[in-house]
């Protein structure tokens, strides 16, 4: 018997304008999970603007994606890390309207055992994956604030629930990234504003190319759904969390994994 | 009334209409109570709205918490705080 597939015949729940007149920033959005759930936001009517920080063909060709699904959309250089370019990215979208829904997505990960690990391999990781996410949603909430509804999503990795033998730089800022959702989620409840974060398993993207097939196979060993997941499965998660079909729910964590981890 | 009376009332105005105080008057409001935590039921949370307000009707950004426990000390701190970034621009 083999694996079972994706349920092709899976039909969207949402209408086509669930987020109509949203205006969302996916960071680390020209590739991978962050494409997906750009277009998946981009499609439900939202005016994305993504960032991305090292590969300018992907930009390129993700400015192409998100053209195909209507104008409006933009795509930016913006490292999370710099702090300069992050709040001059927030004042050109302040400009144009604000920001409705914001999905910190950008991260990186520069693994080796921790005795091992470099300083600067901690301090990019950490300031990528936890202090960008912290520097992009305080400049995002104002203006939620001011209009009592915001969307905000933290993509986070099993390593933040399980630890991750080679990667305590990543899976500390990705548990860090949970802990920070869970807080702000009361902070700003009152404002309807919902802070939530989504737990990716194993999703194809150009991180597993090149992955061994034994490496493989070990690895889809350990998922009850016995397959690795489609960057649109993690979106269609995030585009529930960042729409008002969602509206009940903060401070949660919706593991996306075919039942990886089940923490 | 002088300016800054002026502004104290705009504040209070403020504060009741943009934190949706229910039974409460500008002139319930005493200069020199603190806005948060004691007196109007307010806390630390509303005063994330009142940031945001202050920028939006006075375009005067409070960039951190330790500016914010400052200017919202009362009233009267309010109106000092807002007067002085005022003169500044």
């Amino acid at each position: 018997m083999g694996a079972p597939a994706a349920d092709r015949t899976a039909r969207p729940i949402f209408a086509a304008d669930a987020l109509a007149g949203r205006r969302a920033l996916v960071t680390g959005g020209t590739r991978g999970i962050g494409r997906a759930i750009a277009l998946a936001l981009a499609r439900a009517g939202a005016v994305v603007t993504v960032t991305w920080a090292a590969r300018e063909n992907d930009a390129e060709e993700a400015a192409r994606a998100l053209a195909a699904c209507g104008e409006g959309h933009g795509v930016r250089r913006c490292d999370v890390r710099d702090r300069q370019a992050v709040a001059k990215l927030f004042g050109d979208l302040k400009e144009a309207g604000g920001i409705d829904v914001l999905i910190n997505n950008a991260a990186i990960t520069r693994d080796a055992h921790l005795m091992l690990l470099a300083d600067d391999a901690w301090d990019d990781v950490v300031s990528t994956n936890l202090t960008g996410p912290f520097v992009c949603t305080r400049a995002a909430l104002r203006g939620m604030i001011a209009k009592r509804w915001g969307r905000i999503v933290n993509v986070i990795s099993p390593a933040a629930l399980a630890g991750k033998a080679g990667a305590a730089n990543y899976a500390a800022s990705k548990g860090g990234l949970l802990s920070l959702t869970r807080s702000l989620a009361r902070e700003v409840a009152r404002f309807g504003i919902t802070v939530n974060a989504v737990c990716p398993g194993i999703v194809e993207t150009p991180m597993l190319e090149g992955l061994p097939e034994h490496v493989r196979a070990a690895m889809i060993a350990q998922i009850p759904l016995e397959r690795t997941g489609r960057p649109d499965e993690i979106a269609d998660a995030v585009l529930f969390l960042s729409s008002g079909a969602s509206s009940y729910i903060t401070g949660a964590m919706l593991a996306v994994d075919g039942g990886l981890v089940m923490a | 009334m002088t300016d800054t009376q002026d502004l104290k009332q705009r504040l209070k105005e403020l504060l009741i209409t943009g934190l949706r105080l229910q039974d409460v008057a500008p002139a319930g409001i005493a200069d020199d109570q603190p806005i948060f935590v004691e007196g109007l039921g307010l806390d630390s949370i509303d005063a994330l709205e009142l940031v945001v307000l202050i920028e939006e009707h006075f375009g005067i950004a409070i960039p951190d918490e330790e500016v914010g426990k400052k200017a919202f000390a009362s009233i009267n701190a309010l109106a000092e705080f807002i007067a002085a970034e005022q003169s500044r621009a």
